[in-house]
Order: structure tokens, then C-alpha cells, then sequence
């Protein structure tokens, strides 16, 4: 039993590594040649909350923070940005969990829909630029397609860790 | 034997698992990372220091189109290579002529500006370099060229290409460089009225464009009128072309309008530019 448990989280670790790989790699690409970077998901936020949300990759607060600084070093602009959105989506997804019962499919979509319009008014607010009041049609198109992304990665986790 | 038992894992609903603690830390960390990094750079830094950080994603993001020109120019055929070369003498041929009349028009300004005593500045020096993949980087749209500090490219250098004005390097690393694009939000360049009257600062606006918020309203402007370097913060030569106004809007404020700039230069991925050397 043990080490069917060890296989599974090892199983887990290996799918979360080569999401991240991919995440990293279609960060740099535009989607269908558009190269407006408002049209554009957010891969990561999009990946930690769907691995976050299934219970999967045993993520905890220091591996969150981890991750967001290797993020920041690969990909981001100011260091400590993303592990300071993903330390706020865990501890309110965990707060969450602890108010409310959340086990039913709609009620998991709702909490993800809600986590990454705070993830991405995190984002904006610490941002280089001061960008404090965020055009809604931006934060709505990149929550919407971060949104799409994040069903994809939850289809392959559940594809592959059943 | 009595069994040693922990009161807290017995619980039925174990409510002190919420690290708090932890989370107060983490947050003061990511916190002092960001302000330490805003104020010393380390990021860049550390981008620079480590070029294997960001070498092989950009190597991997080229590598289809790389193989692509390289399989193309494997299979071109000997008459498209002729017609090529034919075409490429006819265009050295015409530039020769032109370079011929420019060396006549440049004596002829040395000359004058002799007479007038005016300070001669008006050396274009840099490297020319491509561009290539990535053009945007998780949301912030960037432009990346193939050339980094081994080329001898520096971080705040201005870049150009035939049209106008391109944008300012903003990271480089052994190989690779990276561009702010002058319609990006962190940009700003002063600039001048073609006509040499009006001194502006011209911001990009991220939406491809470029905006001057407050613009006096008695100072005639209107659609069409190309805005070029002022040259007076020293870092862009005098004279490069950014863009011409595209809109003229009115603000809250009767005393002033609100412009918008549309860039000439529009760099597109695998077009070639120029870094313009900072001037000691």
C-alpha cells in the first residue's frame, strides 16, 4: 500500500514537472499568431491552481514559493511575484475549504473562477507599472483563457492520476 | 504497555492545521524579495550571470524555423539563387549612387554647420542584429534579437531600424538581448515636432501605440504630424522618426488634448534592426 501510495505521488511529480515544461514553453508563444500579450493565459497560475485544486504534486507553501521564484527567474519580471500570488491561492483555497464543503464538480469551477480574478488582480497590483485599476475587458479576456487552460491541465491530471 | 497518544491527532475535526505562521513568513519573504529586487535589479542579474537560465528556451522556441530556413536554403534551386544575387547587385548598384549623393550632401552640411558654428552630432554607430523568437513573454510583449553583451549589445542601448525608432534593450544575456517596444508601458522618449517647435514626452501605451496625455490646446497639432527624437536626454541621436499623430482627443480639461502616436517602425520577427552604441 505504501508503495502503490510512493508510485502515485512520484507518478504526480513527474506529470506536474512536464506541465511545467510546457507551460514554460507556450508562456513564450503567441496563441494563433496574435501577438497581443493581453490575449494571452496565464500558463502557470492556470497549472498550480488545477493541481492545487485536484489535491495533487503534494504542493504546500514552501514548494509554492519555490516554484514561483523558479517561475520569476524563467519567466516573470519581478522576483517573489508569483510565489506571493501562489502562497494567496493556496491559503484561500485552504480557507475556503475550511468554510465551506467543496466536493461537487460546479462548486470546484466556481472556486477556480474566483481564484484566478484574485490571482490576477495580485498580478496587476504588484506589478512594475503601478497598474492599479486594471481595464475590466483585459483582466476579462486573460481570466477567460486562463480559465480554458486551467480545464485543459484538470482534464489531463484527471486523465492520468485517476 | 500504555500506548503514547497525542491528544491533537485523536481529534475528530482537527482545526489547527492552518499555517498561519508559515504563511506571514512566506508572504514577508516574497515581499522583501520584491522590493530588493525593484530597487537592486537581481533578477537581471542573476539572467545575466546564469545564461543557461534562459539560452535553451529560446534556443527550443527557434529551433522549428531555424530548421525550417536551413532545410529551404538546402533545396533552393540555382535559379532562384541568380535571381536573387541579379536582384541584390541591382540594389547595391542603386545604393551606391545614393551613398555617392549623401557623402555630396554631407560635406556640403559639414560646411554650413562650420559657418553657423552648430554642434556636429549626427553619427549613427551600432550593430545590426535580428529578430527572432520570442515576441511575447508570459503577457508582457517583448522583442528578442539574436545578438547579447558577447556582441558587445548593452542594457538601455536605443535601437532602430528603416523606419523609425524601435525601443530600448532592456535585458541582455550572452546571446540574446531583449527589447522594451515603444509602445510598451514602461517606455517614455522625448521628443520634438518635425517642425522643431514642440518638445514633448511620448509614453507607449501598451495597446501599440503611443500617447501624450496632456497636450497644450492652443498649440497647433493636427492629424499627420510626425513626431521625431529630441535627442535631449542624450541617449537617442536627434532626428530619428517615432510616429505620426493618428487622434486628437479632448480631455476634461478645456487647456488640453489628449494624442495618440502611431509608430512607423512596425519590427516584425526575423527583420533586422539596429542597436545604437551609448555615447560616453
Amino acid at each position: 500500500m505504501i508503495q502503490l501510495t510512493k508510485i502515485h505521488k512520484l507518478k504526480e511529480k513527474k506529470l506536474f514537472l512536464l506541465l511545467f515544461l510546457i507551460s514554460l514553453l507556450l508562456s513564450h508563444m503567441n496563441i494563433f499568431g496574435i501577438s497581443n500579450p493581453a490575449i494571452m493565459p496565464n500558463y502557470f497560475i492556470a497549472l498550480i491552481l488545477s493541481f492545487l485544486l485536484a489535491n495533487k504534486a503534494s504542493l504546500n507553501l514552501f514548494n509554492l514559493v519555490i516554484i514561483g521564484l523558479v517561475i520569476d527567474v524563467l519567466a516573470g519580471n519581478l522576483l517573489g511575484q508569483y510565489g506571493l500570488i501562489f502562497i494567496f491561492i493556496y491559503t484561500l483555497n485552504l480557507i475556503t475549504n475550511k468554510i465551506l464543503f467543496i466536493k461537487h464538480q460546479s462548486q470546484i469551477i466556481a472556486l477556480s473562477i474566483f481564484l484566478i480574478f484574485f490571482s490576477f488582480i495580485t498580478l496587476w497590483l504588484t506589478s512594475e507599472t503601478f497598474e492599479i485599476f486594471i481595464p475590466f475587458q483585459t483582466l476579462l479576456i486573460q481570466s477567460i483563457l486562463t480559465f480554458i487552460a486551467f480545464l485543459f491541465f484538470r482534464v489531463i491530471i484527471i486523465k492520468n492520476i485517476s | 504497555m500504555a500506548q503514547k497518544s497525542n491528544k491533537g491527532d485523536l481529534r475528530l475535526f482537527n482545526r489547527n492545521t492552518f499555517p498561519i505562521g508559515t504563511f506571514f513568513i512566506l508572504f514577508f519573504l516574497c515581499s522583501i524579495l520584491m522590493s530588493f529586487d525593484y530597487r537592486h535589479q537581481i533578477l537581471k542579474k542573476i539572467r545575466i550571470e546564469i545564461p543557461i537560465i534562459i539560452d535553451p528556451i529560446n534556443n527550443l522556441i527557434n529551433l522549428p524555423i531555424n530548421l525550417f530556413l536551413e532545410s529551404k536554403d538546402t533545396f533552393i534551386s540555382k535559379e532562384l539563387l541568380k535571381e536573387k544575387i541579379d536582384r541584390m547587385e541591382e540594389t547595391i548598384y542603386s545604393l551606391s549612387i545614393q551613398v555617392q549623393e549623401n557623402q555630396l550632401l554631407r560635406s556640403e552640411n559639414n560646411i554650413l554647420r562650420d559657418i553657423l558654428k552648430l554642434k556636429k552630432d549626427f553619427n549613427i554607430i551600432g550593430q545590426t542584429a535580428e529578430i527572432i523568437l520570442p515576441e511575447v513573454k508570459n503577457g508582457h510583449s517583448i522583442i528578442t534579437i539574436n545578438k547579447g553583451f558577447k556582441d558587445n549589445i548593452k542594457e538601455g542601448s536605443a535601437v532602430i531600424n528603416n523606419k523609425g525608432l524601435v525601443g530600448q534593450i532592456i535585458n541582455t544575456s550572452q546571446r540574446y538581448s531583449e527589447i522594451a517596444p515603444l509602445t510598451s508601458k514602461s517606455y517614455a522618449v522625448p521628443a520634438i515636432k518635425d517642425n522643431g517647435k514642440e518638445n514633448v514626452i511620448l509614453y507607449g501605451n501598451g495597446n501599440g501605440e503611443m500617447e501624450i496625455p496632456l497636450f497644450p490646446g492652443d498649440t497647433s497639432i493636427k492629424i499627420g504630424d510626425a513626431f521625431i527624437t529630441s535627442g535631449v536626454d542624450g541617449l537617442y541621436p536627434k532626428g530619428i522618426l517615432i510616429g505620426k499623430v493618428w487622434k486628437i482627443q479632448p480631455t476634461k480639461s478645456p487647456k488640453f488634448n489628449y494624442i495618440l502616436v502611431k509608430p512607423f517602425s512596425q519590427p516584425t520577427t526575423f527583420s533586422h534592426i539596429t542597436v545604437l552604441n551609448i555615447k560616453k
